[in-house]
């Protein structure tokens, strides 16, 4: 216990360091808030029901568009590793689009699909896609010989191997790639809400620093790290779980 | 009489290890190293024969017993007691040459002269045309010839081998074991070889020293009296597998001891 | 043979490309999609065009490029000093080793509206914004390479005579380098994308502002037109720094299994 205090303590240096140069007036209130006006804001956001409005819609939106993208990625990563024409076909565009920053689609996609929750879903399924598509791609290109023939030998068919086989032995690869779209897709999802969204945690930000509101930005942007970082580390756990198997 | 190169004087060594109990490696350890020897230190996994080496190449930090090179105490790593790894532990940014001329960079000489230097162990290593090589082009084999050229080079006064041949198949070991017989007979250096390979330990020393299982302590010592200079034909005489025998239920003995296993 | 090879490889892969474009111009032509959405590809073409021509691309291109270019290298030299920082010097990983568990997943471009109440609109708070955005995974990729050094090399460079400060230059810094040039390829992507989310969201024009300006004003063209250039601007580093890569690595067991 006294470890992860001791792990943990520079961040309660910080917050102290923080509160003392906001109270003395050493930085303006204006420029930043104290930590304790900034934790009462979001006890009153989160109080009148205010916060959840937002994180509900937030969630709501990530969990679509990550889910669409896991679906859709897998499955194109999987038929990619399985047809060398197709590989052909499709790598070099693939090798253009990965360096193209998703968040460069969002005035497009504004255009198409308006301000609304199919415009965000699309932000962010775009964006998940090639992180997974080319971790389902990897692990699957990368399975073993030796283990698809051991289940070849062993009466497998075609698809019971796809399955059995290939899946699970490209899970880590996988899930590493869905790891580094979980992390994109919070990054889209904020910016395509901050620029066009009437809801949301990126809208709700925005909008509460426009209004002058610092204590409450501040507490919005608390919320949207602590979501972040939360989801990771949950997803982490279910990532070890998935790969109990594997020696630590 | 000859000099004593190496003394190891009661030293103790206790490991402590980042989550768990302190361990104790070795117990109160004397040793004589003489001038020109080769000496080679057996036992069971976990004897501490290689923190032995470590403790003398000055690795770790000596807090018990005293440990002197020529009368000067050892504390600090130097290129006055050269060292080979089990895993080569080459510079892989660095060619083959660059390697070999690293430990030369710091003497007095010029560019004109180490490169000369080099290029004669790299002979003597016999790796002649693979100067301008990259570490992750060479086989096992190849990566000792280059680790043992390195640490030649600076002329160290003593040489220790931690394992060197442990990681390459048994057809290399072979090769490399007469080839450091050979080298050895050119240079004459005194040298402190740790090995869990019996045969190995037999055919290259003057002297097999037995180390007991953990906390290690010296066991017993063996004194190989086979003609020099030697190659792999020495394993064919009749005293060789004697010493063999030997060596091994000793080393034996304690393995068990170490397992836990009641003898 | 191998040239051949290649040939195919070009060909096929443009295959997908050229297909689009077709059915683009073709779609758009034939009015199936309406060219306020999507702009017949020729005429995005002109515009493009145009706007190199008249030096406009040029300007914008450039206030991105300096602003990814400013923010990244900062980012770099801050991080990987920090990374390197954080494996040799105890306090340094204390007190950030908290910092980067926590930031490295955190979205935070969630703090972009504090970082324009501090810096204003220019450009300051957007190459803050950047810096903020891609130093983790520098930091924590440097520390990870750092640490990681075979502390028999190490020895061995000790037994051969290096002093510390050789140690860590010759040592050190070498094989740690490619953990830090795969966190510098991390880095930059994350860095592009906000620099652009920070030119939509406030002002000072840049590629990323043309394209909301140009949503805004209903000029798809302009919004596609500079789609396509930060597409061309992302490829172009990302594999300029796949070069680099490969060309300081020259030694590396990756690189040249790649040669044969």
């Amino acid at each position: 216990m006294t470890k992860v205090a001791i792990r943990y303590a520079p961040i309660g240096l910080i917050v102290i360091l923080w509160e003392l140069s906001s109270r003395t007036g050493l930085v303006s209130q204006d420029v930043l808030p104290a930590f304790s006006d900034v934790m009462v804001r979001l006890w009153q956001l989160s109080a009148d029901g205010e916060m959840l409005v937002h994180v509900s819609a937030s969630l709501f939106r990530i969990t679509c568009g990550l889910a669409l993208g896991i679906v859709v990625g897998s499955t194109l990563g999987f038929l990619l590793a399985a047809s060398i024409t197709a590989q052909r076909l499709v790598q070099p565009t693939l090798t253009f689009l990965y360096p193209l920053p998703k968040s460069a689609l969002i005035p497009v996609i504004i255009i198409w699909l308006g301000f609304g929750n199919s415009a965000q879903i699309m932000v962010i399924f775009l964006g998940s896609l090639l992180p997974i598509v080319l971790g389902a791609y990897n692990g699957a290109k990368g399975v073993e010989n030796t283990l698809i023939w051991s289940a070849r030998s062993l009466g497998a068919n075609a698809i019971e191997t796809e399955w059995h086989v290939i899946i699970r032995a490209a899970l880590p690869d996988l899930l590493a790639g869905i790891r580094v779209a979980l992390a994109l897709s919070f990054v889209l999802l904020i910016s395509s809400e901050m620029v066009g969204a009437q809801r949301g945690m990126g809208f709700l930000v925005a909008f509460l620093g426009d209004g002058g509101d610092y204590a409450g930005m501040f507490a919005g942007a608390f919320v949207i790290s602590a979501i972040g970082f939360a989801a990771d580390r949950a997803y982490l756990a279910l990532y070890h779980h998935l790969l109990r198997y594997r020696e630590a | 009489m000859t000099k004593t190169k190496i003394k190891f004087e009661n030293v103790e060594f206790t490991y402590i290890p980042p989550n768990g109990k302190p361990v104790r490696a070795l117990e109160r350890l004397s040793l004589d190293v003489s001038e020109n020897e080769f000496v080679s230190i057996v036992g069971p996994s976990g004897c501490g024969k290689s923190t032995l080496l470590y403790l003398l190449g000055g690795f770790l930090p000596l807090e018990q017993g005293e440990i002197t090179v020529d009368g000067r105490k050892v504390s600090k790593p130097g290129p006055d007691r050269g060292i080979v790894f089990q895993h080569f532990a080459l510079f892989p940014w660095k060619t083959v040459r660059q390697n070999v001329l690293y430990g030369l960079e710091r003497k007095t000489m010029d560019s004109a002269q180490r490169n000369e230097l080099a290029q004669k162990y790299i002979d003597l290593v016999k790796l002649t045309g693979f100067e301008d090589a990259w570490p992750a082009q060479l086989s096992g084999g190849m990566k000792q010839r280059v680790a043992i050229a390195r640490t030649l080079v600076t002329d160290p006064d003593v040489l220790l081998m931690d394992e060197p041949f442990g990681a390459l198949d048994a057809q290399t070991r072979g090769i490399l074991q007469e080839e450091l017989l050979a080298i050895w007979g050119l240079t004459r250096k005194t040298v402190l070889f740790v090995t869990h390979d019996v045969h190995e330990a037999v055919l290259l020393s003057d002297r097999v020293i037995v180390m007991s299982a953990r906390p290690g302590r010296i066991k017993t010592t063996v004194n190989i009296d086979l003609p020099r200079p030697r190659n792999s034909e020495v394993t064919r005489s009749q005293n060789f597998a004697g010493y063999c025998d030997e060596i091994w239920s000793l080393v034996r003995e304690e393995a068990l001891v170490a397992s836990g296993v009641k003898a | 043979m191998v040239a051949q090879r290649k040939i195919m490889n070009i060909l096929m892969g443009a295959i997908l490309p050229l297909v689009v474009i077709a059915l683009w111009e073709f779609a758009t032509r034939e009015r199936l999609v309406s060219p306020f959405l999507l702009p017949p590809f020729s005429r995005v073409m002109v515009r493009l065009w145009d706007d190199i021509v008249s030096g406009e691309l040029f300007s914008l291109a450039g206030q991105t490029f300096l602003r990814l270019a400013i923010s990244y290298s900062i980012a770099v030299v801050i991080g990987v000093t920090l990374g390197i920082m954080m494996a040799r010097v105890r306090f340094v990983r204390w007190l950030l080793d908290p910092v980067i568990s926590i930031g490295l997943p955190t979205p935070k471009i969630a703090f972009l509206p504090i970082f324009i109440l501090w810096f204003g609109v220019f450009d300051t708070p957007k190459i803050v914004m950047a810096i903020v955005a891609c130093i983790f995974p520098l930091i924590a990729g440097t520390w990870s390479g750092t640490q990681g050094v075979d502390k028999y090399m190490v020895w061995s460079a000790q037994n051969l005579g290096a002093t510390r400060r050789e140690l860590l230059l010759h040592v050190v810094f070498p094989a740690a380098l490619p953990q830090i040039l795969t966190a510098m390829q991390v880095a930059l992507p994350i860095a592009f994308i906000v620099v652009i989310v920070t030119e939509m969201l406030s002002g000072g024009n840049g590629l990323g502002g043309a394209m909301i300006e140009g949503a805004r004003l209903a000029d798809t063209a302009r919004v596609f037109e500079n789609l396509i250039v930060i597409g061309l601007m992302g490829f172009v580093f990302l594999r300029g720094l796949q070069i680099v890569r490969r060309r300081i690595l020259g030694w590396h067991p990756e690189v040249l299994q790649e040669k044969n």
